[in-house]
Formats: structure tokens, sequence, C-alpha cells
């Protein structure tokens, strides 16, 4: 029995054998000091992308050693943070940055000291360091357009807006408005401000639609804006659901399904055929960066600015996953069952590049 | 012999004195120890010239605060201003040395009028200093997004590079340079009649003008002095960062606060000093390396930092603490022995007090004269709010249906509302509740876990009690121990930020029962179920802050503590009263908005903490505690809600409704002018 399980496990090393064979240089030296610094913990998009980095540190034990810290929403701390790391004696840093250009001092200090510095979601302009970034032009652009489209380029339109003062609300924002622009028929009634958050964008479009009525509006568009918007049209009693864009949680998607396409589900949570276009930021960004990171430190090169796969899921796409293994995803599902993950949850997971993080991955920080 | 005994006196004199300063100066030290001790290669020249370039920006900005608070005032503005001056500088700077020259003293005097601005309004209007600046904070930030709507700028690397090199190479950083200078400005003015004047008018007003100081422009110029001092620290970070963006400032307002409180001011004013602050700024600094040596996981940061906060603030307090200890063993053994401590006086054989003869006969009138001071202060309120209203039905003319217009309206205004009982009740008491974010959050996501739980309906009654339980142990700390308010509360929303992100993984689960869901979002005939309720909930909230014991408890500890022990009030027992209930509000708004938007969220108390706060103060609450009504706080929450709806509906960019809603928030108030 003992034997037979040894010579089992050493089956399957011989299999993975050839796969790990890049690893292994890397194992046979200590494995690299690889530091995660966030800014902030405190909302689904930011716990995905943690349990995803922490996921792919997993499927690559041997070569890092991941720690994870939080420097807050003051960039002074994490400037300081960053230092840190560095005197910690950091092969790499990860960092979500708190602002764009307030950072680049520490991060070309970081650089100057030979640590590889990645920046993931926002970029960060300090040239030494790596970007991984989501294309916030062609986010906005592609769905802006889209739901032009199903407006038939004419009627009322709601333009929801992020955190101001932002890179990437101010990009999304001018993009999205050229869109609109091209189109005279088109006119924006209301831009309420829902910072990025599914309970402000509630308080924001309920005050909208205190002075304005459901009956004049043909379309909305903004992060956080979908779930929130027909939300208060079926309370209002109104069926006829608007077309909307953009936001990426697995609340847009399920309701883009087809009506009956999920048993047991209810309330708002559940499939009801809406028309819309999910787009968001990808959480598997600093994962990425992650394993960007350590081809770097193997010696291959990488492009300073990744751009992260941008995959629009529409009523026409939106598919249901079984269990969201890799495979499946790669197989074009998107959208997972109510009873795994709750609505405000984000479901733009799918990632060609990173075959060892799935939906387990994003959450509980779980391998392949 | 005499000579040694005054000496020695006067040594212990100016300890006690310095109390404050010493504690901070201890918890510096106690942090750094930490931290050298677990530190592979210790604290080296670099690490102290990085840390001070990280702290510089907080403990400069932080003695400016100082300033403020020595004066018995709070400056809300000081996020902002470091972000608008950082901005204009950042736009403006040129390559030449006169350019640099000119746009850094422009960056400072930008702080210096928001400062003016403030001052004229606290000064000479006599309005609180809270509302003030909080109205001025929307409007500098407005501004700041209209110089720079996104981060970006540049300043020259000579500018940057003077600010960050070296002073003396190898052993003195310039940062820690400029903060020294800053402190001896300090030390110059706290030595000139200024620095007098500023104590006395920070201890009290009226002794203060009884000794023939100029209060009102004393006041004033502490605020220009301070916006100054906030320029300064825009100035610096400018030349840190290399660049501007308009959220740096913003989110810094706590930890300055937390700076001045570790530094051993307290905001009772006319006691502490800026030194103490400089080093509560390099305190909070160092404990990101602390969390970082102990590779403390991300969802306890903020437990760890909410810990060493308590911690920082109890090892000043053992004089509490041996009291708090002694009186509880005293009250066991009371207990033990089940001997009444005293006998009450019975009140049923003492004669009813006689009719007032001075009032009039008419009963509204009597009524009315009664109650004129609760009348005047809660009546500009209700004036703003009709003219908001009056504006909005302008506006929209046309679009807007008046019926699903004032239903959503008491919808939106009841999450205030309710926090204004909870957060009135504390400032009434004379405190303040900062841990409101995180106790609706938390709320929202155990109810969330306790319905999937399978408690059902008894889940919502579990969350607030369990929220009374916490908000009660901050009343213990406050009210027993005697851990400043501010501290507490901060350190508990940090620890209940912790818990909900352990509890959760980041993740909630789960969604309102249905029936609370129903109460937010369904419809009767029109109506949201939850308006009726909100009307019997501000008559039972306007019954309790008027009617009861426990109300006349918490105003005669809000106006004077003191007179209010020899009274025989328990001054920790309103505490626990106040914070439990101001917890149990929040637990409750937790559960609403649960059930208005779907789901919990863990991002979904942060918007509540200033607003929590402003519509007490705008509704003729003293933030000095002892006087406010609660009709007054429900009128604010009622206008803030009206303006928030007229600005979300208009078609202007964020900039400019900022600007806007900070200039409605201070015509309200210049209604409460105090005479």
């Amino acid at each position: 029995m003992r034997t037979e399980q040894i010579r089992s496990l050493l089956a399957g090393a011989a299999l993975l054998a050839p796969l790990a064979a890049g690893a292994a240089s890397a194992a046979d030296a200590k494995p690299y000091k690889i530091f995660l610094s966030m800014s902030y913990v405190g909302n689904d998009w930011q716990a995905e992308a943690q349990n995803m980095v922490s996921a792919m540190a997993r499927a690559h034990s041997d070569a890092v050693d991941l720690q994870i810290q939080v420097a807050g929403p003051v960039a002074q701390k994490q400037i300081q943070q960053i230092n840190a790391m560095v005197q910690a004696g950091a092969d790499a840093i990860i960092v979500y940055p708190i602002s764009p250009t307030a950072l680049n001092p520490a991060i070309k200090n970081a650089c100057d000291r030979g640590v590889l510095v990645f920046a993931y979601d926002s970029s960060v302009t300090e040239p030494c360091a790596y970007n991984v970034v989501t294309d916030q032009v062609e986010l906005a652009t592609q769905s802006a357009e889209w739901v032009a489209e199903q407006m038939d380029h004419k009627g009322n339109l709601i333009f929801m807006t992020g955190v101001p003062g932002t890179s990437v609300d101010t990009d999304r924002n001018a993009a999205a408005r050229a869109v609109f622009a091209k189109y005279p028929d088109i006119e924006i009634v209301a831009e309420p401000n829902g910072m990025w958050s599914q309970a402000v964008a509630r308080k924001a479009l309920t005050e909208v639609l205190a002075t304005t009525s459901w009956d004049s509006i043909d379309g909305v568009w903004g992060a956080t804006a979908c779930v929130q918007s027909w939300s208060l049209q079926i309370e209002a009693g109104d069926k006829d659901l608007v077309p909307c864009g953009a936001e990426g949680t697995n609340g847009m998607r399920v309701m883009m399904l087809p009506e009956g396409a999920i048993e047991g589900a209810s309330g708002t949570y559940a499939p009801m055929g809406a028309k819309g276009i999910s787009l968001e930021s990808h959480p598997g960004a600093g994962a990425v960066a992650l394993k960007l990171a350590l081809d770097v430190l193997a010696g291959k090169t990488v492009e300073k600015t990744t751009k992260m796969p941008l995959q629009a899921v529409t009523s026409d796409t939106v598919k249901l996953c079984k269990e969201g293994s890799f495979d499946e995803l790669e197989a074009g599902c998107n959208t997972f069952d109510p009873a795994l993950v709750p609505s405000g949850w984000f479901a733009n997971i799918a990632n060609a590049e990173t075959p060892e993080i799935g939906f387990q991955a994003a959450l509980v920080g779980q391998p392949e | 012999m005499t000579a040694t005994i005054t000496t020695s006196r006067e040594l212990a004199r100016s300890l006690a004195r310095s109390q404050g300063l010493l504690v901070a100066l201890a918890t510096l030290a106690a942090v750094f120890i930490l931290l050298q001790a677990n530190l592979a290669s210790g604290f080296s020249y670099y690490d102290v010239s990085s840390t001070f370039a990280s702290t510089a920006t907080l403990a400069i900005a932080a003695i400016g605060a100082t300033i403020v608070v020595i004066s018995r005032g709070l400056d809300l503005s000081v996020g902002s201003v470091i972000s608008l001056s950082n901005c204009l500088i950042a736009v403006n700077m040129g390559d030449s040395l006169g350019s640099m020259v000119l746009w850094a003293l422009l960056g400072i005097a930008a702080g210096a009028l928001v400062g003016l601005f403030n001052g004229i309004f606290v000064a000479v209007f006599r309005l609180p200093s809270i509302i003030v600046t909080l109205a001025s904070m929307f409007i500098v930030e407005g501004i700041t997004l209209m110089i720079l709507d996104q981060p970006g700028g540049m300043v020259p690397a000579s500018f940057s590079g003077f600010f960050l090199s070296d002073a003396v190479s190898g052993l003195l950083p310039m940062p820690a340079v400029l903060v020294v200078v800053v402190l001896f400005g300090w030390f110059a003015l706290k030595a000139s009649p200024f620095g007098t004047n500023l104590y006395a008018i920070g201890s009290s007003d009226e002794a203060a003008l009884a000794k023939g100081v100029r209060v009102d422009l004393t006041r004033l110029i502490a605020y220009v002095i301070a916006g100054a001092v906030y320029g300064l620290a825009g100035m610096f970070l400018t030349a840190q960062t290399g660049s501007g963006d308009p959220t740096v400032g913003p989110p810094m307002l706590l930890p300055v606060f937390v700076a001045v409180v570790l530094g051993g001011t307290p905001f009772t004013g006319g006691r502490g000093g800026c030194l103490g602050a400089v080093f509560g700024a390099l305190t909070l600094m160092l404990v990101v390396n602390l969390l970082l040596v102990f590779n403390v996981p991300t969802f306890y940061a903020t437990v760890v930092e909410g810990c060493l906060l308590i911690l920082a603030v109890l090892a000043g307090s053992r004089e509490r603490i041996v009291e708090a200890v002694a009186g509880l063993r005293l009250w066991f053994r009371r207990r033990s022995k089940s001997a009444k401590p005293h006998v009450r006086r019975r009140h049923d054989d003492l004669p009813l007090p006689r009719p007032d003869d001075s009032l009039p006969s008419n009963a509204v009138l009597r009524w009315m004269t009664r109650h004129r001071r609760a009348l005047r202060s809660s009546l500009p309120v209700y004036v703003s709010l009709l003219v908001v209203l009056a504006a909005t039905l302008t506006l929209f003319e046309g679009r807007l249906s008046g019926a699903s217009y004032f239903n959503s309206l008491f919808v939106l205004t009841t999450f205030l509302a309710v926090l204004a009982l909870g957060q009135g009740s504390v400032v009434i008491g004379g405190g303040l509740d900062l841990s409101v974010p995180a106790m609706i959050t938390f709320s929202g996501v155990m109810l969330g876990e306790w319905t999937i739980g399978g408690m059902g309906g008894f889940a919502p009654l579990a969350v607030i009690a369990l929220a009374a339980v916490i908000g009660a142990a901050s009343g213990f700390g406050i009210g027993v121990i005697g851990v400043h308010p501010l501290i507490m509360t901060l350190a508990v929303d940090g620890i209940l930020a912790g818990v909900t992100l352990v509890a959760t993984g980041g993740t909630p689960r789960g969604a309102a029962p249905a029936w609370i869901s129903w109460l937010m979002t369904g419809k009767i005939a029109g109506l949201t179920p939850v308006v009726p309720a909100l009307l019997v909930f501000v008559a039972g909230a306007s019954l309790l802050l008027a009617r009861t014991p426990f109300a006349r408890r918490l105003y005669a500890v809000g106006s004077n503590p003191v007179m209010a022990y020899f009274s025989g009030v328990s001054i920790a027992r309103t505490q626990i009263a106040a914070y439990a209930l101001s917890a149990a509000c929040a637990a409750l708004v937790g559960i609403l908005l649960t059930g208005f938007s779907g789901q919990a969220f863990i991002d979904m108390g942060t918007p509540y903490l200033l607003p929590s706060i402003a519509v007490v103060v705008i509704g003729g609450t003293a933030m000095t505690g002892g006087r406010g009504t609660y009709l007054g706080m429900f009128g604010g929450a009622l206008l803030m809600t009206a303006l928030s709806m007229a600005l979300q509906g208009m078609l202007i960019p964020i900039a400019v409704r900022n600007v806007i809603f900070g200039a409605v928030i201070l015509g309200a108030v210049i209604g409460l002018r105090e005479k």
C-alpha cells in the first residue's frame, strides 16, 4: 500500500516534470520575496483581486514568498509602505496605486535599488514601473456605443459617474461622452454620481428618479449603474427594462440571462432578460502582475504596459457556468449561480493568460 | 530647603502640565523600539530620511490643526486645503526660480485665504467651526477639481530635489528641517502675546474677554495661520510627489486628528501643543512599518491600528484606570453584601412645583415662550429646507411628480434621521461617534450572514442588540476609563471594519429578510412602507430627547459634567447609554440600507460619517454639548437629503455641485449665529 502510494506519487511527479522544469531552477534558489501593497480592501473588487493574487502565489509557491499589506486610503502611508518593503529586501513589489502620480518618487527609488515594481488596475506614470491595466477608454467607448445602438441612437440617457478626480473616472467619462455626442438625438438628462459603489449608486439613482420618471428614460450608462437601475425600475412597476452598460457584477449578468434560466432564483437577483453590456476592470490584473514579475525575475523580457483582456458580455453572449473551472471559463461561460456568489461579486474573471486561476481563485484564493 | 521644595514642586507641576506631550513621546519611543528590535538590519539613515519625507505633510498639517484645536475649534477643511495647494502649485509652477518661489508662496497663501474664510464665519459670525469648515471643505474640494480634474501637473525636479535632499549629508534630511522650522515658528508664536491669547480664548471666551483679549481677532488669526500651515503642507506634498492629485488630500483628515490627539492636545481647547502632534504623526507613520515587520494580514490591519490607538491613549490615563478599578471593586463589595449604597429619597411627598406666573396664559404662546431657544435653533434649518424645496419644484417643474418626489425624499431621509438620533444624543452628551460607518457596514453584513444562518426574523433584533453592546463598550471606554471619544470611536471603527472583513472574507453573503426589503422598496398605493414608520420614529425620538430621564441626564452631562456629577447623575452610565443608542441607530441604518440596496456592501457605511455629524449641527445642536433638539436634527436630515436630490438631478459638473452644496450648508447655519 505504502509503496503503491509512493510509486503513484513518483509517477505523478514524472508526469509533471516537464512542466516543472522551468521552475526547478528557481526552486533550487530561495523563493523570490514579493510584496503586494494594496491601498484599501473595502470592496468586492479588491477582495477578489487579493484572492486572485494569493491563488497565483500558491500556484507558484516554490518560486514566490508573497506578503500582502494594506496601506489605507492615505497616499503618504503607501509611500512609507513601499519604502519599508524595499528595506525589507523585496525582489519585486506589486502595487495597487492609490494615486497614479503621488507614488512616483517612492517607485523610482525602489527601481534604483533594483526592485521590480508592477502597478495594477490603475497605472502609475513613473517610467521604470510596469503597468498591468485595463484599457478604460476602450471599455467606455465600447459600452457607450452598445448602449447608444440599443437606444436606436435617440432618447434620454442617465449618465452615471465614478469617483471624481481620478484618472479612470475622467478617462471613462470623456470617452463615453465623445460617443454619445456623435448622436445628437441622444440627450443626457442626468449625471448621478455613483462613486463606483452599489450603495451610493442606488441612492443617487433614487435621487435622480425623484425628479424624473422612468417613462422618459431610454438608457443608462456608467459603472455600478445597471443592477440598481433595473431593480429600481422593477420596484417602480416598470417591466420594460432599459438598455444599460457597463458593470461587471454577477448580479448584472444574472439579470441579463433569459427569464427562467435559473431555478429557485428570487427577487431582483434573478434572470429577467435585461438588455445590457457587462464590462469592468479585470480583478485578475494583480495576479497577472505577479506572474509577469516572476517572468522578469527569471530573465524574460516583459512589455512595460500589459493590457488585461476586455471581454464584453452582452445579452447575446451571457452564459451560465456550472463550476467555473478555468476550462469552463475558457469555453465561454461568464456568469455564476446566485446561490454561489452575492450580486455585487465581480464575474469578469476569465483570462486566457492565467490557467492557474479560475472561479475558486477569485472566491477563496485557491488555484486550479 | 525651601528652594528644593519649590523646584521639585515646580518640576512636578511642569511634568503634570506636559503629561500629554510626555505620553506622545513615550508612545513614539515604544513603537520605535518595538520596530528596531524586530528589524533584521535595524533602522538606517535611509529609513529615517524616507520616514521624515512621508511624515512631513501629515506632521505639518497636524501642527496647523492643533492651533485650531487649542482655540477650541475643529477644522475639517485641512485635507481639502492640502489638495488645493498641491494642485495649484503642480499646475502652475514653472522652471524658473522666480516661478518656484512665487507659486510655493501662492500655495501657502491659498491656504491662508481658506483660513480667512473659515475664520470670518467662525469668529465674526460666531458659527460652529465644525459646520463652517465642513462647508469650506466641500467648496475647496470643488475648486480643486476645477483647477485639476485628474492627477497630473508637474513641478521642476530641482524644486522636489531641494525639499527632499539632505540638509546635512547622511545626518539630517531636509523634510525634518522643514518640520523643525515650522515648530520653531510655533514656539515663537506661543511665546508671543498672540500665543497667550490663543490659549486664553481656548480655555474660556468670557474669561479672555474679561482680561481684555480681542477674542474675535485672535480666533480669526488662528484660522488664518492654520490655513497657511495646511497650504505649506500641500506645498511640501507637491515637492515630495512631484505632481498634483486632487484626491490625495481629503483622506488625510482623520489621520491628522489622530496625530493631534496622540500628541496630547485635548479637544476641549486651551491646552496642548504642536510638538506632540509631530510625535503623533511619526507614530502613525511608523505603524505602517510595524504592520509590515509583523506581517499583519490585510484584514487585521485596521484592527491592530485601532488597538494600538487605544493602548497609546490608555497609557496616558493611568489615574482614571486606577479610579475605575477601585470603583468597580467598591461596587462588587456592595453587591456581595447586598446593601444598597444609599436609599433614594421618595419624591411623592414633595410639593408640586407652582405654575410659573411669568409665562403667558395662552397655551400656544406659553409653549412657544418656554421652547423659544429650541425653536430659534431649529427654525433656520426649516426655512432653508423650504427654500431648497421651492427651488427644486421650480427647477424640475413639468418632469417632477410631487407624490413620488416627497416619497423619495422621506425614504432617503430615513437613514440620516435615524443616524441623527444616535449621533445627536452622543453630541448632546458632549462626545462624538466616529464608529458610525463601520457599525453600519458591520450590521448590514451580519444581517445577511445571520439571515442565511437561519435566524430568520430575529436577525435584525440580534444585530441591533449586538451593536448596542459594542456601543456600550465604547461608552465604557469613554465614560469610565476616560479615553477621548474621538480616539475610542475611531479605534472601534477600525476594529469593526477589520472584523467585518474577517467575517466575510471580503465578500458579504446573503440578503436582507424579505420584509425589510419590502419596507424599503415596496409600495402601498404609491407610498413606501418605511415613510409612515419614519414618522413614528421621529415622534418617538423627539419624546426620547425631550421628556425622559435619560434626556435630562444627557443634557446635564453635556452642559457641565461636574455639575451633573454633583447633582447625582452618573456620567459614566449616561455616556454608556448614549453610545449604545448611537450604535443601535447605526445598526438600524445598516439593516435598512441592506434592505434598500438589496444586499450588504463592505463600503456602504463610508459615505455616512460626515453627514451624520452635519445633520446634527445644522439642526442647531451645539458641538460643545448640552443643547439641541431632535426636531432640529430631523430638519437637518431633510435639508441635506433635499439638497442632495436637487443637485443630483441637475446637469452640472461635480466640482460645481460641491461648491453649491458647501455654500447652501453655510447659508443654512447663518441663522444659528449666536448673539
